[in-house]
């Protein structure tokens, strides 16, 4: 990919500091001891629409702009953030990232020069492009009146689409210069339904690294309208949940977030080299039932969590967690894969120049078994069928984790009883997975809704799971 | 004028000139700087100079024989006169796009503070210069790690302690002529320590947030609260599922009033997305539950003269005797639920303008801590709350916990690996004992609760 196709394909406005500017920093910050220096630069743009009582009333816009300056020397990280682009503030800022570093003797000064560009993962350029406001506002009018028209016990709908794109360049330590051209959109739907008095809601939606013009054509936006219009009333007839350890079958797509939070968080660098993860020092070790394989890849094409290149630059690809089993690697950044003699794996993300790298997930997911989802339905003597989560959370020290469903069904000898509310699920993650006894064949990636949180900082990811049968897990319901 | 007032006001200027009916602007600039030190070296150093400004500009429009205002917002970081100009067009052009509301409430004929009330507030609200530099902030940092890592041999392994210190300097204006300015510094520390080795490690903290260094936690005190709570989850164990009474210790009840807070949200009562939507005048809590909205109070990181419409603050009473008395307002809601603007306009550069408190704060009750496990005998008294199982439509609520099992009146020993669910609206009528320890988080201020009737799940 050539860099003067990303500016053209790109933002009208855009960040352009003198390449001599950029090595100048890097020659300013960098201690001649350091492990590692770069310079980040971001500019991003966003634009949303949202709908709610019939209007589409909000209606807003950002740019944000600035370059974030690290130094890295053993365990530490020096980070200066600045979006002031004045060449004054920029020295200022390369000065306070060697904060870290004693020696005053500097690095040899380097060249920018272009780095080696991997895959082509998703479009250069504003997903918002060739899908004009008028064209998403009617999108938002039109599923508006149609989740209206399915049902009248819809009072209220919200609908909402926004799509960013950032344009990142980091020069690494060695003046080795990459670019990034990251689109990403979502549409969300959610409703109110009332019925007998009684008030419930539901919500669907889904997105990814492509043109936004693609949600506003086909069948998508209304296929998501009727899933939020269909949960919605569902949960109208929802019974209490019941209360404590039973077996659980998962869907297949989103309830992967299950790994995301039992195993992916657990699995990154930072927390085992410091040894706080409940999986420090297991690599090797038996973590999951036979047949479970679970794997992080960043380069699957379009997709939410997909990345060309991490924010470090290292191309993204698949990193294999558990592997029959057994636990076989770490998500790495480049820090942390140096201090425990590992290779990085494209997973070092930061939100935003302003923000430090972090070992994050991309998209997780396990692969597939060679159960029919039927006999799995059909194997639950009695226990949760549960196919739709919303979030989830995890103690990486205890490895305690809980998620919380949003489409649940009570399960009597292999049949669905009925729907019952929303109830947090909770387990260990070194163990849960070695209560797998079933994989069902029919893997599914998730619609491209996942935000992963970790230190404060928000990333977009994604989530796979097939068809799987938990043998217990404990279930948080209020039916004691 | 500071920069960022005048910032302010020429942006409102060029809105007008672009056709704006009306238009108001924020402008923030923020420096500040985080340290970590991790096993008693640093870690991470952190420098971030940033400004920014938000603009929300309204249209008159007239279309189909509909006539109103429609608005929208925009926000850049890119304050040369070419970000200007560019922020400009584009709200216009979204300004354009949106579509008009009848009940749109424009930046015009707000109740402001008046100019007496801005020097008064400033008088007893001085901006206290931060006494920190990145120096005292590590050394606050490595003495508050060093108590947590030297408060028992149990103490197995650090998160690191971080300390950050920053101002942030906010200017709103809005096209009927108010202009404001005001500096806000703040000062945090807090620890992570690990006991335990292998598969039976537990972690745990403490932190503090104030808006000077001089009013923090001692450092030591922070990182001794953390290694105590640290030590005293060793060897948790799991509990049979049942329904009990469950006490909430402050930093866990703080989320209940949280969930409060968004149940009277002004926004979601008119969505009809509040379990509370239509409790107004009725008794949602025991008669010895009140709870206000405090804008002015001595403790509170939330203090606030006006809020994100330039709309005069002040105390609102949210509980009173278990009664619910008033919902959350920005104007527009205020407007469409027949009330007085409340002053509860939140709004940050991105995005719209939300709804918020300023500082929640409850009525402390009679008992200790002791006295209150007394009175409940047998229950759970919870430490630690994950997950995100709250319906606010309906109130259902479950979450993952952890903490202590409480048998005839004491605590006997550490669970985790449960959940505790049930309803809010039955949960807030269920509090049966409220604790003397009223205890400040920022801008929430909370006493331990004691709630019956509580659903446990999980397995001993």
């Amino acid at each position: 990919m050539n860099p003067a196709d990303v500016q053209t394909n790109a933002a009208p406005a855009n960040i352009s500091i003198a390449d001599s500017t950029l090595a100048e920093m890097l020659h300013a910050m960098t201690p001649k001891g350091a492990d590692d220096a770069d310079l980040y630069v971001q500019y991003s743009e966003s634009e949303s629409l949202a709908l709610e009582e019939g209007r589409v009333k909000h209606v807003s816009c950002s740019t944000h702009q600035g370059i974030g300056a690290r130094v890295i020397k053993g365990e530490a990280a020096g980070h200066a953030y600045t979006d002031r682009l004045e060449p004054a503030a920029l020295m200022e800022a390369a000065r306070a990232a060697r904060a870290i570093a004693a020696d005053t003797q500097s690095r040899a000064p380097v060249a920018v020069h272009a780095g080696e560009q991997p895959h082509a993962l998703y479009l250069p350029q504003n997903p918002a492009f060739a899908a004009p406001m008028a064209d998403r506002k009617a999108l938002l009018e039109r599923l508006d009146a149609y989740a209206r028209s399915l049902d009248a016990r819809v009072k209220q709908v919200f609908a909402n689409v926004s799509s960013s794109f950032t344009d990142i360049r980091i020069v690494r330590m060695d003046g080795a210069d990459l670019h990034d051209v990251r689109p990403l959109v979502r549409l969300n739907i959610s409703v109110v339904v009332e019925h007998n008095g009684k008030r419930e809601t539901g919500s669907a939606g889904g997105g990814g690294r492509f043109g936004l013009e693609r949600m506003l054509q086909g069948e998508e936006a209304e296929r998501l309208t009727r899933e939020a219009v269909r949960l919605a009333l569902l949960n109208l007839d929802a019974i209490a949940a019941p209360a404590g350890p039973m077996p659980v079958v998962l869907g297949p797509g989103w309830p992967g977030i299950l790994l995301h939070e039992a195993i992916g968080h657990g699995l990154e660098g930072d927390f085992n080299r410091k040894g706080t993860s409940a999986f420090a020092g297991r690599i090797g070790q038996r973590v999951a039932a036979i047949g479970v394989t679970v794997v992080d890849d960043g380069s699957i094409r379009e997709r939410r969590g997909s990345l060309n290149i991490d924010d470090e630059g290292t191309p993204t690809g698949r990193t294999v967690l558990i592997e029959d089993g057994i636990l076989t690697g770490y998500l790495q950044d480049k820090q942390n894969a140096r201090l425990m003699g590992m290779q990085p794996t494209g997973n070092g993300r930061r939100e935003s120049y302003a923000h430090p790298v972090l070992p994050r997930m991309t998209n997780t997911f396990m692969l597939a078994g060679e159960a029919s989802p039927d006999d799995i339905l059909k194997s639950l003597e009695r226990g949760i069928y549960a196919v739709n989560f919303g979030g989830g959370q995890v103690d990486i020290t205890s490895g305690k984790f809980v998620f919380t469903t949003s489409e649940a069904y009570l399960v009597e000898n292999g049949k669905i009883v009925a729907p019952v509310k929303g109830a947090t699920l909770i387990g260990d993650g070194p163990s849960v997975l070695t209560r797998v006894s079933m994989i069902g064949n029919d893997l599914e990636l998730d619609p491209g809704v996942g935000t992963c949180g970790k230190d404060g900082q928000s990333v977009p990811v994604g989530v796979g799971l097939p068809t799987l049968r938990i043998d217990e897990l404990t279930v948080g319901g209020s039916e004691a | 004028m500071s920069d960022l007032q005048t910032l302010s006001a020429q942006l409102i200027d060029l809105a007008r000139k672009a056709g704006a009916h009306s238009a108001d602007a924020l402008s923030v600039a923020d420096v500040s700087d985080a340290i970590r030190v991790r096993h008693g070296v640093v870690e991470s150093v952190e420098h971030e100079d940033s400004r920014g400004i938000g603009l929300r500009a309204f249209v008159e429009k007239k279309e189909d024989g509909k006539h109103g205002l429609a608005f929208a917002s925009a926000s850049t970081s890119d304050i040369s006169a070419a970000g200007l100009k560019r922020l400009v067009e584009q709200v216009m052009v979204m300004a354009r796009i949106s579509e008009a509301d009848p009940d749109a409430m424009p930046p015009v004929g707000a109740v402001h503070p008046d100019a007496r009330q801005m020097t008064e507030w400033q008088k007893h609200h001085p901006c206290p210069d931060s006494a920190w530099s990145i120096e005292a902030a590590r050394d606050a940092a490595l003495a508050c790690e060093s108590a947590a890592l030297g408060y028992s041999d149990k103490i197995s392994n650090s998160e690191g302690a971080e300390s950050g210190f920053g101002s942030m300097s906010v200017a709103y204006a809005s096209s009927d002529g108010f202009a404001a300015a005001y500096d806000k510094t703040s000062a945090s520390l807090s620890v992570s320590v690990i006991a335990g080795k292998n598969d039976a490690m537990q972690r745990d903290y403490a932190w503090d947030r104030q808006l000077s260094s001089t009013t923090l936690r001692k450092p030591q005190d922070i990182g001794r609260e953390a290694a105590e709570r640290t030590v005293k989850r060793l060897g948790a164990g799991g509990l049979n599922s049942g329904s009990m009474p469950v006490v909430f210790e402050p930093r866990v009840a703080t989320s209940l009033l949280g969930h409060l807070s968004s149940a009277v949200n002004g926004r979601a009562v008119l969505q009809q997305r509040s379990f509370l939507g239509d409790s107004l005048e009725q008794s949602i809590f025991p008669e010895f539950i009140s709870i206000a909205d405090d804008p002015d109070h001595p403790d509170g990181l939330g203090n606030r003269l006006f809020d994100g419409e330039g709309s005069r603050c002040s105390r609102l009473q949210l509980i009173d005797q278990g009664r619910l008395t008033a919902f959350l307002t920005d104007r527009y809601a205020a407007g469409r639920l027949k009330t007085t603007p409340g002053g509860h306009a939140r709004r940050g550069l991105t995005g719209d303008i939300g709804i918020g408190s300023s500082n929640l704060v409850m009525q402390a009750g009679p008992l200790s801590r002791q006295e209150m496990l007394h009175e409940i005998g047998n229950g759970l008294l919870v430490c630690e709350l994950i997950g995100f199982g709250i319906n606010g439509v309906t109130g259902d609520y479950s979450r993952g916990a952890s903490g202590f099992l409480i048998e005839n009146g004491e605590i006997t020993r550490p669970v985790q690996e449960i959940t505790i669910a049930g309803n809010l609206r039955d949960m807030f009528r269920g509090i049966r004992h409220v604790g003397s320890d009223l205890t400040w988080f920022g801008s929430v201020a909370v006493p331990s609760m004691a709630i019956d009737g509580i659903t446990v799940a999980g397995q001993a």
